[in-house]
């Protein structure tokens, strides 16, 4: 099932830049990817695997929300389950973005083993993104919201 | 057959039963704290979730986290693996009534067998010996100097709710038996929540052999033989192998046949262990073990049947592949538990693992979820690895043994590889002379 994933979008951005540039080489390196482009010959992909064999398994995480899990304003699950956006289905969300929420006011429902939990905002704020997507499983820690 | 299990464990036995998982085709999910999310079965697994932060208690010990990982996965089954929540009543009664596979014995058998005195009872009206001592609790000290008296100093104070080596007091004689008898139940108290305590001869030299069984769901129930795990220090195994150096092929079936007699009488399902304490050519039952155990892999490598693999035919309905008399037993064969710990003085040593290279060969067999550039968490036990080693007499397997020793490279963290080395350079391991007290003393008189 390992599978290194080949980012087209990467390679092309990275070409428009050396073209626009005027470089010759230009490298990419995340530490987990590392992509080079170099004139003559077109681009040059080298995608170095991590340190193991395997390649990480598809977490339920979206991959959006992972490049977000240290922003200081993510509001994370607390546990483990099916979240829901909207206090019951066919309602109004209960916050969308750029909405300004109040400390303790219900951002979303998580729901664990028949019991809806409400994950509450940890402080008053402002959204400016949100991550969840109505009736989809969630891990604790998964970025949900930003709130800032 | 299951289309996807789950795996609520961690490290070396959660990549185990992902190995058997997908050779029988199925699916996995790897539940796991945040600080096992580099860990070698997550990244291996079919699909991951993160249950919790990393202390167990909110994390591997979560059971209503671990359901709900199964609820969203949709999952078939959970395997339990070892420790953890795998001997947990209660939770195996949730799985089941949340809709799905327990793999491991129904909830009933996990209690009966998790109280310690109930699981005598339940032994002895099975016609297994035990080891003497009070029938049932003992609930002052009068009653505690009469069995004394009667059984014979020394004596141990067991707790009821214990198990595994813990919970256990000594008195070696008459002046000792009323501190012994309140610590235990004080501790029993502080530790299990449950004060009960029982009183057995304490053996001097006894060896811990245990019987390895297996019961399907239409009555079949076979033995794979016995291991010996004599050598443990503070009741923890430190080396195990198959078969024992002390017993013969009458000894071995006169106790597998007490063993199956005695799972027959109960309908147990799935993989169980007796243990014994042998001691002047006598058994005497200590208790059970209603789960996978740590040290499987010897039972594996002699008899060639793969454990996990049967458990989860078993839990899915399937009967036992084969049958007593199919089971046949070759060469000899020992693992080495190593652990994250400093050989001398067993002070824990989680760090990151710089370089790792397991040894390789004919009938050497690494079961580790280690890999070069992985951090060990400080939040677990510190077993890392177990080195299991096949050979066609136990002389061969020695000589595997000190090979594949030499061969280990875990760098960057110390581990309790030397201690392996000097303890199967010992004349009295390898002349197969020891019982439960040698190795405690070996490491004594080494410091």
């Amino acid at each position: 099932m390992a599978r290194l994933s080949v980012d087209e979008d990467l390679v092309r951005h990275l070409a428009r830049l050396l073209e626009e540039t005027g470089l010759t080489e230009l490298e990419y390196d995340t530490g987990k990817v590392r992509v080079r482009v170099s004139r003559g010959g077109g681009a040059q992909m080298v995608v170095s695997a991590p340190l193991v064999a395997a390649a990480a398994t598809p977490s339920i995480t979206a991959p959006t929300a992972e490049a977000s899990a240290t922003h200081p304003g993510a509001v994370t699950a607390p546990m483990v389950g099916t979240i829901y956006i909207a206090p019951e289905p066919g309602a109004a969300a209960f916050v969308k973005v750029g909405d300004r929420v109040n400390e303790g006011q219900i951002l979303f429902i998580i729901e664990a083993m028949k019991t809806m939990n409400p994950i509450r905002a940890p402080r008053a704020g402002t959204v400016t993104q949100i991550f969840a997507a109505n009736a989809q499983p969630v891990e604790y820690g998964e970025v949900l919201l930003i709130l800032e | 057959m299951f289309d996807k299990v789950l795996i609520a464990n961690r490290g070396e036995i959660a990549l185990r039963i992902h190995r058997a998982c997908q050779e029988m085709g199925i699916q996995t999910v790897a539940v796991h704290s945040t600080a096992d999310a580099d860990a070698m079965h997550v990244r291996l697994a079919d699909e991951s979730v993160c249950i919790g932060p990393a202390p167990a208690s909110e994390s591997y010990l979560n059971m209503a986290a671990v359901i709900s990982a199964a609820i969203i996965t949709n999952a078939d089954a959970i395997h339990p693996g070892y420790g953890f929540l795998s001997e947990n009543a209660k939770f195996a009664q949730m799985v089941t009534e949340h809709g799905f596979t327990f793999i491991g014995p129904a909830a009933d058998h996990i209690r009966a067998m998790g109280d310690k005195i109930a699981a005598k009872e339940t032994m002895r009206r099975a016609g297994v010996p035990l080891v003497p001592g009070s029938d049932g609790s003992i609930t002052d000290l009068k009653e505690a100097a009469k069995v004394a008296e009667k059984t014979g100093f020394p004596v141990l104070i067991k707790a009821a709710a214990g198990g595994g080596g813990r919970g256990m007091k000594v008195a070696q004689s008459a002046d000792e038996l009323e501190h012994a008898f309140s610590t235990a139940r004080a501790e029993a108290k502080a530790a299990f929540g449950n004060d009960e305590v029982y009183m057995e001869k304490y053996l001097t030299h006894p060896r811990h052999i245990e019987m390895q069984i297996l019961a399907d769901s239409q009555g079949n129930v076979v033995h794979l033989g016995e291991r010996d795990c004599s050598l443990q220090r503070r009741h923890q195994k430190v080396l195990e192998e198959a078969p024992s150096p002390c017993l013969n092929p009458a000894e071995r079936a006169r106790i597998g046949k007490v063993a199956i007699d005695a799972i027959k009488s109960m309908s147990y399902l799935g993989a169980g262990t007796l243990e014994f304490l042998y001691q002047d050519g006598e058994f005497y039952f200590i208790e059970m073990n209603t789960r996978l155990q740590v040290e499987h892999p010897v039972t594996e490598m002699i008899s060639g049947i793969d454990i996990v693999r049967e458990q989860i035919r078993i839990a899915s309905g399937l009967p036992l592949s084969f049958k007593q008399e199919d089971v046949k037993f070759n060469g000899h064969a020992i693992e080495c538990r190593v652990t994250a710990e400093n050989p001398d003085t067993f002070m824990p040593t989680p760090g990151r693992v710089r370089d790792y290279h397991p040894p390789g060969g004919l009938g050497v067999r690494v079961d580790s979820a280690l890999y070069a550039g992985y951090r060990i968490p400080p939040n677990y036990d510190s077993l890392i690895a177990k080195l299991v080693v096949h050979g066609q007499s136990r002389n061969e397997c020695l000589m595997r043994l000190k090979r594949a020793l030499k061969e280990f490279v875990i760098d960057g963290v110390e581990t309790t590889i030397p201690l392996h080395q000097r303890l199967i350079a010992a004349p009295d391991f390898i002349n197969g002379h020891y019982d439960i007290h040698w190795l405690e003393r070996f490491c004594g008189l080494k410091n």
